[in-house]
């Protein structure tokens, strides 16, 4: 993650800065329109009103990228040399901001294999792109998620489905016979709230138990986090993933 | 109220348009808050969102007030990083009164994302800094105006913050009025009887909650 900021500034100088830029400009325009033609004026106010926006022209929107692989790769946005590892110790990224509907453009490297990533985001979309091994080459998937369960009282968990040789899949609570999740279908997500509880859980494909129980840990209330399902060689595992966005 | 329930109580106040012109909430709410006893430094920035507090942005207008008149700026405004005006300022409160500027109350999909990366942000910031914060949602305007206030935007809005400030504790404005009962000069901000009517609502909530009174000395 060491050149995390480095890599991925590149993406944001040409998209949240854009945004940045375009906020002052309706500002201004709102001031300068408002000099021109708004001069409401009201008995008790000794002054008038400027004109400002109260919100965004567009909802923010965020990409991310996974290793889903076994083993570390690395990580480049084009046209920058800079690199983000992500191995077993970190293999998400954080959410990085960027321009709705702008080119996402980048590849990830492992060994001789490469895998390009080509993708765009919606406005209020949170886009992953998720790594994942086939036989000796590399691939990807690309799961987007809009999101409308922002509760900071609350754990928003979510489990990605991103292994093609689990269908039907489910994560168990371990210790209860409580599902968390049920029924996910290939390349899909599904997000729900819990509450800030240490629990494990137990992935099923199918009816299927599959691999050993995951620790999720001491999960925060107002984070949320994500449970990657990903293939492996014969069959598939799970790992947790913080959801945080670059601030 | 009895005199004095806020003793003691260092508060930065910031917000919005509403903290920032003449006859608006500035003077009546730095007047009822250290009335009760309270030491307060409260700024105001036109326009500025959650995320505008993380650092200096030029705002079209504003307004500080602490241990003297009120300073009214024009295009000199600005916000500053929160962090900056709490290592400064060291208060045992933070009161943030901000919505309106984040409702998008002219556009049909809320911005939840964008709104959620924004009052997270700064409610991180905050509590990085081990500061006890409350935030004050937006009042019910009337509808309409050249902003789009609307009541069921607005209602929306007081909803998300409730849901997103914690830590900070939420004080929901509009159980202080029923929706257009305080009159506005453009659908959003309000004639002097409604801001002193806001201020004291403010003042009495702020008083009433245990997280304050824990803090009297």
């Amino acid at each position: 993650m060491k050149h995390a900021g480095v890599v991925f500034s590149a993406i944001q100088d040409k998209t949240v800065g854009v945004s940045q830029s375009t906020s002052y400009a309706t500002r201004f325009w709102a001031v300068a329109l408002c000099v021109v033609g708004c001069a409401v004026s009201s008995l008790n106010h000794a002054a008038d009103i400027p004109l400002y926006p109260t919100g965004p022209s567009a909802d923010s929107s965020f990409v991310r990228f996974v290793n889903g692989t076994g083993a570390a790769l690395e990580l480049t946005a084009a046209g920058s040399q800079a690199k983000v590892q992500l191995d077993a110790k970190t293999p998400a990224t954080v959410f990085y901001p960027v321009r709705a509907k702008s080119d996402i453009k980048g590849q990830f490297t492992q060994a001789q294999s490469k895998s390009a990533i080509a993708t765009t985001v919606k406005a209020g979309e949170f886009v992953s792109v998720i790594a994942l091994a086939d036989g000796a080459t590399l691939k990807h998937v690309t799961i987007g998620e809009e999101p409308d369960d922002f509760n900071a009282l609350k754990v928003s968990l979510a489990f990605y489905n991103a292994s093609a040789k689990c269908a039907n899949a489910g994560l168990q609570v371990v210790g209860r016979n409580v599902m968390l999740f049920e029924k996910l279908g290939v390349n899909a997500l599904t997000r729900r709230m819990i509450n800030p509880v240490k629990i494990s859980v137990q992935l099923l494909c199918g009816d299927q138990t599959v691999g050993a129980p995951l620790e999720l840990g001491e999960l925060t209330a107002g984070e949320r986090y994500s449970v990657f399902a990903v293939p492996v060689v014969d069959a598939t595992r799970i790992f947790i993933a913080s959801d945080a966005v670059a601030r | 109220m009895a005199a004095g329930t806020l003793a003691g109580i260092a508060m930065l106040v910031l917000g919005e348009s509403h903290l920032s012109l003449p006859g608006y909430l500035m003077n009546p709410l730095y007047e009822d808050l250290t009335t009760q006893g309270a030491t307060v430094h409260a700024i105001g920035a036109c326009g500025a969102t959650a995320s505008d507090w993380l650092k200096t942005v030029e705002v079209p207008c504003g307004a500080d007030r602490f241990k003297g008149d009120t300073v009214f700026k024009g295009r000199a405004a600005t916000t500053s990083p929160i962090k900056e005006l709490i290592a400064k300022d060291k208060p045992n409160l933070v009161v943030i009164i901000l919505g309106d500027t984040m409702a998008s109350y002219d556009n049909e999909t809320f911005p939840r994302a964008w709104a959620w990366q924004g009052i997270t942000g700064l409610t991180k910031e905050i509590a990085a800094t081990q500061t006890p914060c409350v935030w004050v949602g937006p009042a019910w305007g009337t509808p309409g105006g050249k902003y789009f206030k609307n009541d069921k935007r607005v209602e929306f809005m007081a909803g998300f913050l409730e849901k997103n400030v914690a830590p900070c504790v939420f004080i929901d404005s509009l159980k202080f009025s029923k929706p257009g009962q305080w009159a506005t000069v453009d659908g959003q901000h309000f004639n002097q009887a409604g801001y002193q009517a806001w201020s004291a609502n403010i003042t009495k909530a702020l008083a009433a909650l245990p997280l304050v009174q824990g803090l009297k000395k």
